[in-house]
């Protein structure tokens, strides 16, 4: 009597692309057989599983097949990607066209001694110890398909170390660009950032789809901060509105380090973002806060773990979404606090302003304690516009449209505010503005039963 | 200016009558008084005055200036210079407060045909607002009354009231919980900005202000209705000697 249901298996039909992949580096092949035969033994996931209850993977599985991207077959305009070059980042870039390393746009340039930023394919096949020792270490997400078809695929992608006591005033600005193209491709990118002892930085990683085609892209980020490191991660997805976005950021903290991240949500027809950061010695301090700014028919699910493994952490995590149209956003909020690991603050909150009639929001925050002195809050609310705040700002003499706007945009601009970078902060403040300033309708009534 | 007759209004949601024949006449250049028990329904009076949806009017008339308020919504009230200082201002996170007011005194200034201000000009024009309130600027770089002190969302409303130059104002208890200084301050701003062809209405629960503006009529409203009128004696009287007399009165005046 069972009626299972066939399982999708588009991302093990994509492995026989793995041929199209050079085999400079022992290392990386070994990771991309292993991975791939994970892929093979890793069923691929339905709303059946507790960790996708509320995404649907159709907008994956239905539609044309994907290809590896072919370059041939790229279309792009050069200057339209120089529009999205910072100068704060002059000699501190890294340019990826569909997942393929560009040495003509990547610039890199007057690094402190012994700081490396460059293509983790060729640290690699230079058999540099430090990829060796650090690459797919801490992307540990257990029996998810995702991160093993990501690792199956392992060649092009950003390496950043920084030497101990080494500060790098210039923001790393790793730009993934996603071009039109013939046919809907995948790309597999992945980024290894170690942080060596007391050194300080700040990387951006931004995925940019140049226009409205399908494509189907997995990060994998993995982040290894050592002793007293500080590290600042900036994550901004612009994706097509057609394109799926799975990412899995991860990153292990060590004694005395601070890891601050903030991940953007603007693009793409559903993301799935799985932020991980692991605790793995006393006094860190780290902060996961993520905005998400969705219309139409997007999906952005975020499941996150703050995992506590040792004591006196402090973390924080200030989730918030905005959602018009038919969009839907979902949150899952795990915090890990193991056993013997006293003295954890820790803040989680999940905010969401639903524009919409037909919006959908799906919220769990989610503790999971094992030690007793520990102060945990979290919290998830839902809301739409209050009366009494519409009402100041008419009595002041706006139009509901304009106070929703500025509602809108105030309630956006808290996750946006800690953002040092100038060229990102007003990149993110525009790209605020002109999301509140196109949904500033009044919602429909609710029909009455 | 003002003329409310026989206003009844109900709490939209669930119909609970709350004004039950409220008849005010406010005329230019006027400040009212209106006083009365918690719960007596001035804040509600305020609110219809300017536009609440929460609150449905069954009965009665708003007139203003000649036209029918009822039939506009509280930003064309706004514009044409009705502005009420809340009792309980509202906290607006993420947007500062010089960029409502910008936002307003443009808005305003445009409904009646008047120039708009760029920032710059705007700048200018706010400092001198901040000085009659005793404002501090770094005010206005924050977000609208998040995080501010009783007194300092009072002063805001204040400053705000400074700011758009309204016609006709409603100030909601705005002296309550004001040291002495804020209260002077307050009283000083609420001064200058009355005017021959402006009307002013305190909402009060203390005659202590009244020591520093000084009205032409007090109110005292009890039960959704204006229960009595005369001087600054009567805030006087109410001050002393309670409510409680003028209840009775008002039970006699029924039978
Ligand atoms: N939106 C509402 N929903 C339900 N009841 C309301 C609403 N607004 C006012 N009321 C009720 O109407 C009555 C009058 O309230 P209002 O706030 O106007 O009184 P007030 O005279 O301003 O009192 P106070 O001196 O305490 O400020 C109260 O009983 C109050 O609970
Ligand atoms: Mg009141």
């Amino acid at each position: 009597m069972s009626n299972a249901v066939k399982e999708n298996t588009i991302l093990k039909d994509l492995l026989t692309y793995q041929t199209h992949l050079n085999g400079q580096s022992s290392l990386l092949e070994k990771i991309r057989k292993e991975s791939a035969e994970k892929v093979k033994n890793t069923p691929f996931p339905t709303t059946r599983d507790e960790d996708w209850r509320f995404t649907n993977l159709k907008p994956l599985t239905r539609g044309g097949d994907f290809v590896p991207d072919q370059e041939e077959s790229s279309e792009y305009d050069p200057s339209e990607l120089e529009e999205y070059f910072i100068p704060e980042s002059e000699n501190t870039r890294l340019v990826f066209i569909n997942g393929r390393f560009s040495t003509e746009y990547s610039s890199i340039d007057d690094l402190p001694e012994g700081t490396l930023i460059g293509n983790l394919a060729e640290f690699a096949a230079e058999d540099n110890k430090i990829v060796e020792e650090h690459l797919n270490q801490y992307a540990e997400y257990e029996e998810d398909i995702f991160t093993y078809f990501n690792g199956a695929f392992l060649d092009d992608g950003s390496m950043v170390y920084i030497p101990q006591d080494t500060k790098v005033e210039s923001p790393i600005h790793i730009l993934n660009f996603y071009t039109n193209s013939d046919q809907d491709f995948f790309t597999n990118p992945r980024t290894l950032v170690v942080a060596d002892k007391f050194s300080k930085s700040t990387v951006i990683e931004e995925h940019i789809g140049l226009s409205d085609n399908r494509y189907l892209t997995v990060p994998v980020v993995e982040l290894k901060l050592f002793e007293g490191a500080n590290v600042k991660h900036l994550r901004i997805q612009r994706d097509s509105r057609q394109a799926i976005h799975i990412s899995r950021p991860v990153a292990h903290v060590a004694q005395h380090s601070k890891y601050e991240s903030y991940t953007i949500t603007l693009g793409a027809r559903l993301s799935r973002n799985d932020p991980k950061i692991v605790a793995t010695d006393e006094e860190v301090d780290f902060t996961v806060d993520g905005l998400v700014l969705i219309d139409g028919d997007q999906i952005a699910d975020t499941h996150s773990v703050m995992d506590h493994r040792q004591a006196h952490a402090t973390s924080h995590q200030l989730h918030k979404c905005v959602i018009n149209g038919e969009a839907h956003s979902v949150f899952n909020g795990k915090i890990f606090v193991r056993q013997g690991a006293q003295k954890i603050d820790s803040f989680q909150e999940n905010r969401n302003l639903l524009l919409s009639r037909d919006g959908h929001v799906n919220t769990k925050p989610q503790l999971e304690i094992f030690a007793d002195d520990v102060v945990c809050t979290h919290g998830a609310t839902i809301g739409s516009f209050e009366d009494e705040e519409l009402f100041y700002l008419k009595s002041r003499g706006l139009s509901g449209e304009k106070a929703r706007e500025l509602i809108t945009y105030g309630f956006a601009l808290e996750t946006i505010e800690n953002i040092e970078v100038d060229s990102i902060h007003q990149l993110l403040l525009k790209e605020v503005e002109r999301y509140s300033k196109s949904h500033r309708d009044e919602p429909e009534a609710k029909p009455v039963a | 200016m003002l003329e409310i007759k026989n206003l009844h209004a109900v709490v939209a949601e669930e119909g609970n009558e709350i004004l039950k024949g409220v008849d005010l006449t406010i005329n230019k250049g006027e400040i009212h008084a209106i006083m009365g028990p918690n719960g007596s329904g001035k804040s509600t009076l305020s609110k219809v005055v300017a536009g609440h949806p929460a609150y449905e009017v069954t009965e009665g008339e708003v007139i203003y200036e000649g036209e029918d308020l009822l039939e506009l919504e509280p930003d064309e009230r706004a514009h044409k210079g009705i502005f009420l200082a809340f009792q309980y201002p509202v906290e607006v996170p993420g947007v500062t407060n010089s960029r409502l007011l910008r936002e307003a005194y443009n808005t305003i200034a445009k409904e009646q045909g008047r120039e708009e201000l760029d920032p710059l000009q705007f700048e200018d024009y706010v400092k001198e607002k901040l000085e009659l309130v005793n404002m501090k600027p770094e005010l206005l770089e924050r977000s609208v009354n998040a995080g501010f002190s009783g007194g300092e969302k009072k002063r805001n409303e204040i400053f705000q009231m400074a700011v758009l130059n309204p016609r006709l104002s409603f100030l909601d208890e705005t002296d309550s919980g004001l040291d002495i200084d804020a209260l002077k301050t307050v009283a000083n701003g609420i001064n200058s900005l009355a005017g021959e062809d402006k009307a002013i209405v305190l909402v009060t629960h203390y005659q202590r202000i009244l020591e520093y503006v000084d009205p032409d009529a007090v109110h005292v409203m009890m039960d959704g209705k204006i229960a009595k009128s005369g001087d600054k004696q009567l805030a006087f009287k109410l001050e002393e000697e309670g409510y409680d007399w003028l209840e009775k009165e008002v039970q006699v005046n029924a039978q």
